[in-house]
């Protein structure tokens, strides 16, 4: 039985790591590398080649959707930085010694977790509509900001948790209380770590918020069905609004991955 | 030694510490005076850096007092902050904060905790670096330093705080050989100034040039202590005895 257990802890051990980010280009994996490339120079060759011959109605749905593509971004940015401060306070509180705040951090975590986002979207939207009627894309921005802030709260407690203990151990010595050890000593270490894996929900959340086309705001995709419902070109349309949708995520991605080897270098 | 008339800094009383089943503190109680160079000695495990810990509550002991220039710093009531700006503490691994400069490691306590100017600061962490030798790293990450280095700035960061006390938890014991004298300069030039320290070390040269008193420990308690001439011509306790004979 013990033998058991104790294989059984062994296997544990072996983690894949997957987020659900989109895989990061980096010069070291070639591979992927090549692959980011030509998902890109591919995409960008297609959506220039049917706006060129085949302009109705490529063309026109070119011209109908960038009032979507800006609208994605604000909910996206509005989203991402409410998600921050929320997932700073979880992840505070996530390693809080205070049972209390701990435990709330902890039940938010999970109960946020275990919700489909959509759900999550719907409820704030529809189901607490009947008590606070919000605006939808407020609506939108609270319900992305709570769900990511419990992902972000994650990544905020493992980045403090990599740091070494010493170092609080150090700034506490000195005489500073925990709260000013966290804000000049271990956030602005932690931040470095935590870096990659914030831009990584940053493209995560810019995909995931194509879900509140669902409430009416006139996102990217919305604005898609939109055009997609008058003039019946579905196929035409979702291809288009697909392929931009992959360009945008792409050069994210990039950013994301030059931004990572900039901070390893420092 | 006149101990009557000599302030006591640190006074420790029956104090226990437990790590699970293991008594990590076993009865300690001990005085160590203002002014006074302390050496503690003994094998790894026998307790030397949790008693060091405890002084300034890196460690929270289970049972026993603890009385740091007159506060007892396991009274509810105490705020530690207040006490841990009174005592310097340098460890094994230096701890120094890789983010920031040399001269930024020195400045930030001063102007967090001790509530300086940022030119106060400044003054101050020029004079300490000047003292350590190493003002010419100021502006330099401490990445970009060696051991040794580091562990000076260290120190220099903690005396920045201008503490009563210092605690060295094994200073050297991370270094390369060629290192661990310019880290233990430092410490002898303390000394000389009449800081009061606690220092856990194997350097027994250091030990015997520095200490006013020695003080061996073995399973969490004190089991001997002594001048070091006491200590190193006619050690009393067997264990004592044979630690020696290892390590000399």
């Amino acid at each position: 039985m013990a033998q058991i257990k104790s294989n059984k802890a062994q296997t544990r051990k072996t983690v894949i790591a997957i987020g659900d980010g989109p895989a990061i280009p980096s010069k070291k994996d070639a591979g992927l590398f090549t692959a980011w490339r030509v998902s890109l120079v591919g995409a960008i060759a297609i959506i220039a080649f049917l706006v060129t011959f085949k302009q109705d109605p490529y063309l026109a749905i070119l011209k109908f959707v960038p009032d979507g593509i800006l609208i994605t971004f604000q909910v996206t940015v509005e989203s991402i930085i409410l998600a921050l401060v929320i997932g700073l306070f979880t992840g505070l509180g996530r390693i809080s010694k205070n049972r209390i705040i701990n435990g709330i951090a902890s039940v938010y975590v999970e109960v946020i977790r275990g919700i489909p986002l959509l759900v999550q979207l719907f409820y704030i939207y529809f189901a607490l509509g009947r008590v606070v009627n919000l605006p939808a894309m407020v609506s939108a921005i609270i319900a992305m900001g709570i769900c990511y802030g419990a992902y972000m709260g994650e990544i905020f407690r493992a980045g403090i948790e990599s740091i070494h203990k010493g170092q609080m151990e150090a700034a506490r010595s000195l005489g500073m209380t925990n709260a000013q050890a966290m804000r000049h000593v271990i956030l602005p270490q932690a931040f470095k770590t935590i870096l990659p894996p914030i831009g990584n929900e940053f493209v995560a959340l810019l995909k995931d918020s194509s879900l509140v086309s669902i409430l009416a705001v006139s996102d990217l995709l919305r604005r898609g069905r939109e055009f997609a419902s008058q003039s019946f070109n579905y196929f035409e349309t979702y291809t288009m609004v697909a392929l931009v949708y992959l360009v945008i995520t792409l050069f994210l991605s990039k950013i994301v991955s030059i931004m990572e080897e900039r901070i390893s270098v420092d | 030694m006149s101990t009557e008339t000599r302030t006591v800094m640190v006074r420790m009383r029956n104090v226990y510490k437990y790590f699970g089943q293991l008594r990590a503190l076993n009865n300690v109680s001990l005085d160590i005076y203002d002014g006074e160079k302390v050496v503690v000695i003994g094998p790894s495990g026998s307790g030397k850096s949790t008693m060091l810990r405890s002084i300034n509550k890196l460690e929270t002991v289970d049972a026993g007092d603890i009385i740091v220039d007159g506060i007892n710093i396991n009274d509810e009531k105490t705020n530690i902050n207040r006490v841990r700006e009174e005592i310097g503490m340098v460890f094994q691994s230096f701890n120094v904060f890789p983010h920031m400069t040399v001269r930024e490691n020195l400045n930030l306590a001063q102007m967090v905790v001790r509530k300086r100017t940022k030119e106060e600061a400044a003054a101050i962490s020029k004079e300490l670096l000047t003292k350590v030798g190493i003002l010419e790293k100021a502006d330099q990450y401490p990445g970009k330093l060696s051991g040794g280095q580091q562990q000076r700035v260290a120190i220099a960061r903690a005396l920045a705080m201008k503490p009563k006390l210092m605690l060295f938890d094994e200073p050297t014991s991370a270094l390369d050989p060629e290192m661990i004298n310019e880290v233990l300069d430092v410490m002898k030039k303390l000394a000389k100034e009449g800081m009061t320290m606690i220092v856990v070390t194997h350097e027994m040269g250091f030990a015997r040039e520095v200490a006013d008193r020695v003080i061996f420990m073995d399973f969490g308690a004190i089991i001997e202590e002594g001048t070091p001439e006491h200590f190193f011509k006619n050690p009393t306790e067997e264990r004592t005895k044979l630690f020696l004979s290892q390590i000399l």
